[in-house]
């Protein structure tokens, strides 16, 4: 999941001011750290209630990729008082698993070996598998069958659906973690004795077999979608030192070897409540809602040390990359530079720069869709994360041209930023855009919650309220001068996408059999 | 109630245990133990924001002045279902280009250029069975924005060579139909439970866009855009009273009688019960649906049917498929149920997941044993009332924003739904008991009626799990498994079947 994190607008782009105001957020801080943002607003009876964990896929290393995405759906399986008749026996035989676990992964480790050594050809292929092998998945699965006996399956969500609660759901991006649920306004308390109770005693429940949902999870986004792997591909090949080069979901042999205490590890450093965010927007009373945090929240320690910025940055890119691919799409071409993080002073104008290109009225629609009529699609896009961000071109060539062309003309409409001066009228057009789009934004309360909870993973809350400050005072000038800064060529990665015919048919017939 | 009580008499127990601790430290054992007060919930009337223009135009208003924002929604008698035979796709391209071919006295660069400086966003499409029209500015900007939006709605220009654009576009896109697995389901399993020739699974080739002209375009909007088939949804910053002498004056002498629109038909297909695989050989996943006709929306089984299908498939985790297919087997990440109730003819039950070509059948028989399973037993009383408790505790989310709730009456009327209907809703839902459900399950779920549509590598899908030879597409299909060809993406010609 990946969430704009830009906001809101209060300045009128006329020098009066006469309908601005910021988000009158009241920022609540427990003793453990953990924090709490508050906006009381009329409407239906109903809370939009989240909380945000600051780790995503950003905070992994190699090895154990994968794992804040594993996480999450852990963080519905239950906890010590959820998803259980009798916890004690239960982690007693959870803790057998573990260690048959440990052993089975050993045996693993050696048909990996083999596989290396080109002595067998698939170490998963279950013929290859050594009797005392077969022997500890025979005994694995006898007390995976015991631990069953104590499951309450998925009590966890059938508490808050039977409260009426709606939308449950979660996502891990690169550089958060995100929980979040619409709650009746009257079952307020039940959101507080859930989230506190799974994030003070939760249980991994299924930690093993959950794998395999996450690969189905794999196999849907990315193996069985026409672009998937090479939109894969194309990241790792677009970050050379950042950990931002690897998929949210982890590399498969990542997800085979994690093991639960790497998890349990992750947990008490990352899902300690001073680097956790939560906030409630909707029919509540903040003095009952401050109550029940401390009541709740505060039962929760501090972690054993703080979690620790991502050390490894990009590196500059000294050469432009490309990757050329065939598959079932228009041809079409996607150019990524790398820009700034986000909330860096250059993300204004990068974005403003982006807004100038997209759109109906946009450079490049004009340019490259009416006028030379190249594309039949073109668009820009600027992305902030928390420790790097990019700029993106992309364009689909109409039929009968090519994409290396359309990629030329993309250059074209960046040298014209970089040569020229941006018109005034033109800035100011989408200056007025963004104050509209900001306004829409907000109208959501779950909307509100999950931009003010990202923007609090990326940095601080406190962004959306001065986004608008630093939007309507770009000028031509910081246009043109982010443009020549970050769009060298040697600064590029560049994926050029050629149909391929599907498999087995003759490109353009449809079902010859 | 029931819940309620029982907590009540635990709750109290627990106290007793806990009486030295202060107040706060107070944290219940297990949710169940917490008390809620009730939530009283009216939904909002329909009756008091609805206004009559003198034109017939039917407008529908709630005002909401937190943010300086305006909203127009408008839904136009008309739709998709409406093309002629040997023009499919007129209706969508009539829409798509009232907004992007400028108007008589707007080119389509100008009119873009005005609504973008004023930061307002216009938009007009032609679905199914209805047109729409929308428009969204800031209040400060309501005037020149109306009098962009209502150009477009009364003069549309369709200049030739957006329209030109637009079919290159489509074309484009026609080549790709064949590429991803959920659209060669969604489409295919239409095709299966409509039949080929009802227009919900009619589809836009090559020929019936080279066939459509400019004239069609004009001639389509002249046919069915009049005052007299508008029902507007008008949200957000404005004075109801100045806002309808605004509709008023913008529509004022739109000339030309009230538009004969022909009823919406529905299909005449019986489905063909059975097994269909269609081979997509480079994917390791493969999509499948099951399901048969289902009833539509005045069906007094329509609650207990929503009910039944929660339990079944549609609600979530909660959910039996869910809770087996995915919980127990690790078999998909998506997997459930839904049972919409047609408006204006019976909807469809579906059944779906997506699974690893090897486990595609084991899935397959697990999502039977549960089709079978509720229609033998009765549903235990906490499904019941999980299911129940649900449906009734959402309720006010159906009323969420002023938009929802404008948008909402608007689309009542459009449809013809019956006028109680919101304020007996729940009432009715609470109605349904676990013999309702188990009745309703054996009239409407029938195992030897399914149709079951699988889309991947048929290859592998037909090996299935060599561990588990018990589950087979073969014997799934009886021996009698049909292999759908795919079209000719271009022309939508199928392969003889």
């Amino acid at each position: 999941m990946k969430t704009p994190t830009r906001i809101l607008a209060l300045l009128c782009w006329t020098a009066v001011a006469v309908w601005g105001q910021k988000v009158p957020v009241e920022e609540f801080a427990l003793d453990n750290g953990f924090k709490l943002l508050m906006v009381p607003r009329k409407g239906d009876p109903n809370v939009s209630a989240g909380w945000v964990a600051r780790v995503g896929s950003v905070n992994e290393r190699p090895g154990i990729t994968g794992l804040s995405h594993l996480f999450e759906h852990m963080m519905f399986k239950g906890s010590h008082a959820i998803g259980t008749t009798n916890v004690k026996e239960e982690l007693q035989v959870i803790g057998e698993m573990d260690a048959v676990r440990a052993e089975v992964r050993q045996e693993e480790e050696a048909l990996i070996e083999k596989s290396r050594r080109g002595l067998i050809d698939d170490p998963k292929d279950s013929k290859n598998r050594t009797p005392r092998h077969r022997e500890l998945l025979a005994k694995y699965e006898a007390l995976s069958k015991r631990a069953d006996q104590f499951m309450v399956k998925n009590e966890f969500d059938r508490i808050y659906t039977s409260a009426g609660a709606s939308s449950m759901n979660a996502g891990t991006s690169q550089d958060y973690t995100i929980y979040f649920i619409n709650t009746p306004a009257n079952k307020l308390e039940l959101w507080f004795w859930l989230e506190s109770d799974r994030l003070m005693n939760p249980v991994f429940r299924e930690f093993y077999s959950e794998r395999d949902v996450v690969y189905e999870e794999r196999r849907m986004r990315t193996d069985s979608t026409p672009t998937g792997r090479f939109r894969e591909m194309f990241e790792s090949m677009f970050w050379q030192a950042s950990p931002y080069s690897w998929p949210v979901v982890g590399w498969p042999s990542d997800l085979d070897g994690i093991t639960r205490q790497e998890a349990e590890a992750y947990y008490a450093v990352n899902y300690a409540p001073n680097n956790l965010t939560a906030c409630l927007i909707g029919d509540f009373d903040p003095a009952q809602a401050k109550d029940l945090a401390k009541k709740y929240f505060g039962r929760l320690k501090r972690g054993p040390r703080p979690p620790e910025p991502v050390r490894t940055r990009e590196v500059p890119q000294m050469a432009e990359k490309r990757m050329i691919a065939y598959a079932e799409t228009n041809p079409q071409v996607q150019v990524r530079y790398h820009t700034v993080a986000d909330n860096h002073t250059d993300e204004p104008p990068l974005i403003m720069m982006a807004n100038l290109l997209n759109g109906r009225t946009g450079r490049l629609y004009k340019s490259l869709v009416l006028e030379q009529q190249l594309a039949t699609n073109a668009r820009a896009g600027s992305d902030g994360l928390k420790y790097e961000g990019y700029f993106e071109l992309t364009g689909v060539a109409r039929p009968g041209k090519d994409p290396l062309d359309v990629e030329k003309a993309l250059y074209k409409e960046v040298e014209a930023l970089q040569n020229g001066l941006v018109a005034e009228r033109e800035l100011q057009k989408v200056k007025n855009q963004e104050q509209a789009s900001d306004f829409r934004r907000l109208q959501s309360n779950f909307g509100l919650m999950i931009q003010l909870l990202s923007s609090e993973a990326l940095g601080s809350w406190q962004t959306i309220n001065n986004y608008v400050e630093r939007f309507q005072t770009v000028t031509p000038e910081d246009i043109q001068r982010v443009a020549k800064k970050y769009f060298g060529p040697e600064n590029r990665t560049v994926g050029v996408y050629y149909t391929k015919a599907p498999a087995g048919r003759p490109a353009g017939s449809g079902g010859a059999q | 109630m029931k819940t309620k009580n029982r907590s009540l008499t635990v709750a109290a127990l627990y106290g007793g245990l806990l009486v030295s601790l202060p107040l706060t430290a107070q944290i219940v054992a297990h949710p169940r133990l917490l008390k809620f007060e009730t939530l009283k919930y009216d939904p909002p009337k329909a009756a008091p924001a609805r206004h009559v223009l003198s034109n017939g135009a039917i407008v529908y208003t709630v005002e909401d002045h937190v943010f300086p924002l305006v909203n127009v929604s408008l839904l136009i008698r008309t739709g998709q279902y409406l093309d002629p035979a040997d023009k499919i796709g007129l209706a969508a391209l009539a829409g798509d280009e009232m907004r992007a071919g400028g108007t008589k006295t707007r080119r389509p660069q100008d009119f873009d250029e005005e609504a973008d400086f004023l930061a307002a966003t216009i938009a007009s499409s032609i679905h199914d069975t209805q047109g729409t029209a929308a428009l969204n500015c800031l209040s400060r900007s309501l005037d020149p924005s109306l009098a962009l939006f209502f150009d477009m709605l009364r003069n549309p220009g369709f200049d030739p060579q957006r329209l030109q654009l637009a079919k290159t576009q489509r074309l484009q896109g026609f080549a790709r139909r064949n590429d991803q697995t959920n659209g060669i389901e969604a489409r295919e399993w239409e095709r299966l439970l409509r039949g080929p020739v009802h227009f919900s699974t009619a589809q836009d080739t090559r020929g019936s866009l080279e066939a459509i002209t400019r004239e069609d375009l004009i001639a389509f909007h002249q046919r069915y855009y009049h005052p007299a088939s508008f029902i507007f949804a008008v949200s957000g910053d404005f004075d109801t009273k100045e806002m309808l002498g605004k509709l008023e004056k913008a529509l004022a002498g739109w000339e030309g009688p009230k538009p004969q629109v022909a009823k919406i038909p529905p299909p005449n297909h019986q489905p063909r019960p059975g097994v269909y695989l269609i081979d997509k050989p480079d994917v390791n996943q493969c999509r499948v649906s099951m399901g048969q006709l289902g009833v539509t929306r005045d069906n007094p089984d329509h609650y207990a049917l929503q009910i039944m299908n929660d339990i079944l498939g549609g609600g979530g985790f909660t959910s039996r498929i869910m809770g087996r297919v995915r919980s127990d087997e690790g078999l998909a990440y998506s997997a459930g149920s839904g049972m919409p109730a047609g408006t204006y003819y019976a909807g469809v039950f579906r059944a779906y997941y997506q699974s690893k070509s090897a486990t595609c059948a084991q899935a397959a028989d697990i999502v039977l044993e549960e089709i079978n399973r509720i229609r033998t037993a009765k549903v235990s009383a906490e499904e019941l009332s999980t299911a129940l408790n649900y449906a009734v505790g959402i309720f006010p989310r159906f009323f969420a924003t002023p938009a929802i709730v404008a948008g909402t009456f608007a689309n009542d009327e459009y449809t013809g739904r019956a006028p109680d209907y919101w304020d007996t809703y729940r009432a009715r839902l609470q109605a349904v008991t676990a013999d309702d459900v188990l009745r309703v399950a054996q009239k409407y779920l029938q195992p030897d009626q399914l149709v079951i549509l699988a889309v991947g590598n048929a290859g592998d899908i037909l090996k299935g799990d060599p561990t588990k030879p018990q589950h087979s597409f073969e014997k799934l299909a009886k021996g009698a498994l049909r292999r759908l060809p795919l079209p000719d993406p271009v022309t939508m010609v199928y392969p003889a079947e």
